[in-house]
């Protein structure tokens, strides 16, 4: 090790190099006061490196974790609907502004339609399409979403809801926030088709997802 | 725009995917047994999605920090160290874990790790470097 071989400090000051490469590390630095600094420098690391809980180094989720993700969903979701039965008349009112804003939607949607059906033309370019079923509820759905200029319009069927609950549709974005999509009253006939339209980018779109008035997710899937 | 309030079930999914682990084992060890520490392991990531802030930046100093506390521990002495950890890549801290934590050579590390006994030694240069950077730093 005539030259610095800086690379191999770190592994020296671990003590992990085997004992050729261990000695010719120890030979350099008797003639190398700049590599004798670094060795210092670096022993003080691997001395704090005790410090640090061993778990910090882990990554992933646990082993047979599914149990500590569904006990915290649960308890989220508990607390989401007690906050929600709280807030009913605040919701209440928003509902009703939504299904104003889903109207006015709907009435630029229909007069679209009398040229270019939206719903049943080709699929605009950059279109994405999902479908899945949540095992929980039995509660499926097929969701398109079609970018529009900052914005997009959302096309879900959504079946195995028990006709009369209240739902939301929900655009939910790669870090996690979301944005209301519409709502409906669950049909007996036990599937319902909707459109509505979201202030989402289109590239941040990471799922759509349905959801009771309760908080309860139905199903959730990936776009 | 609204202020987004609380985090989404999808947040806590992506969480509990990277983080999971070193949560529930961290609070195992502090509670003294798993079932303890599931539980607070739970409140941790709870408490996660009531502020979402706590996410921003050093997540899994904070979650620790949030173990901590539920546990009825005393503040850590080595946040500092901590954050400086999660500036690693993964693989550098793979690295350290293997050789520090695991008690493993080079080749050892290499053969367990499935890379080269080069990029071990490499890695295990620079992350003790970024390590001593980032401590310095904060």
């Amino acid at each position: 090790m005539s030259e610095h071989e800086t690379d191999l400090l770190g592994a020296y000051v671990l003590g992990v190099l085997d004992r050729g490469e261990q000695t010719a590390v120890q030979a350099h630095l008797d003639g190398c006061p700049h590599c004798r600094r670094e060795v210092d420098d670096l022993r003080g690391m691997e001395a704090a490196l005790g410090e640090i809980p061993p778990e910090a180094f882990l990554d992933g989720p646990p082993p047979d974790g599914d149990f500590l993700l569904q006990n915290t969903l649960r308890e989220v979701r508990r607390i989401s609907a007690r906050e929600v039965r709280r807030n009913r008349a605040l919701v209440a009112a928003a509902a009703v502004v939504a299904v104003v804003v889903a109207l006015g939607a709907g009435a630029v949607v229909g007069r679209g339609t009398a040229d270019t059906p939206v719903a049943a033309g080709p699929a605009v370019p950059g279109s994405r399409t999902g479908a899945g079923l949540d095992a929980g509820t039995g509660v499926s759905m097929s969701a398109t979403v079609r970018p529009a200029a900052g914005w997009v319009r959302v096309s879900a069927t959504v079946t195995g809801v028990p006709a009369g609950e209240q739902c939301r549709l929900f655009v939910v974005a790669r870090d996690g926030s979301r944005e209301p999509a519409g709502s409906w009253l669950a049909s007996p006939s036990g599937s319902t088709t909707l459109d509505g339209a979201a202030l989402m980018a289109p590239a941040e779109v990471a799922a759509v997802q349905a959801e009771t008035y309760a908080g309860q997710i139905l199903v959730a899937v990936p776009i | 725009m609204k202020s987004r309030g609380r985090a989404d079930e999808v947040l806590l999914r992506r969480v509990f995917e990277e983080h999971g682990a070193a949560l529930l084992a961290y609070a195992s060890r502090l509670a003294g047994d798993r079932a303890r520490g599931q539980a607070i392991a739970r409140e941790a990531l709870v408490a996660a999605w009531r502020d979402p802030e706590v996410l921003v930046g050093p997540a899994r100093t904070r979650l620790f920090a949030l173990v901590r506390e539920l546990v009825g521990a005393g503040p850590a002495t080595d946040i500092a160290l901590l954050g400086a950890m999660e500036t690693l890549a993964p693989e550098e801290r793979d690295v350290l874990r293997a050789l520090y934590f695991q008690g493993r050579d080079v080749a050892e590390a290499a053969e367990s790790l499935g890379v080269p006994a080069g990029a071990v030694k490499t890695r295990s240069y620079h992350a003790l470097r970024r390590l001593r950077e980032a401590v310095a730093a904060g």
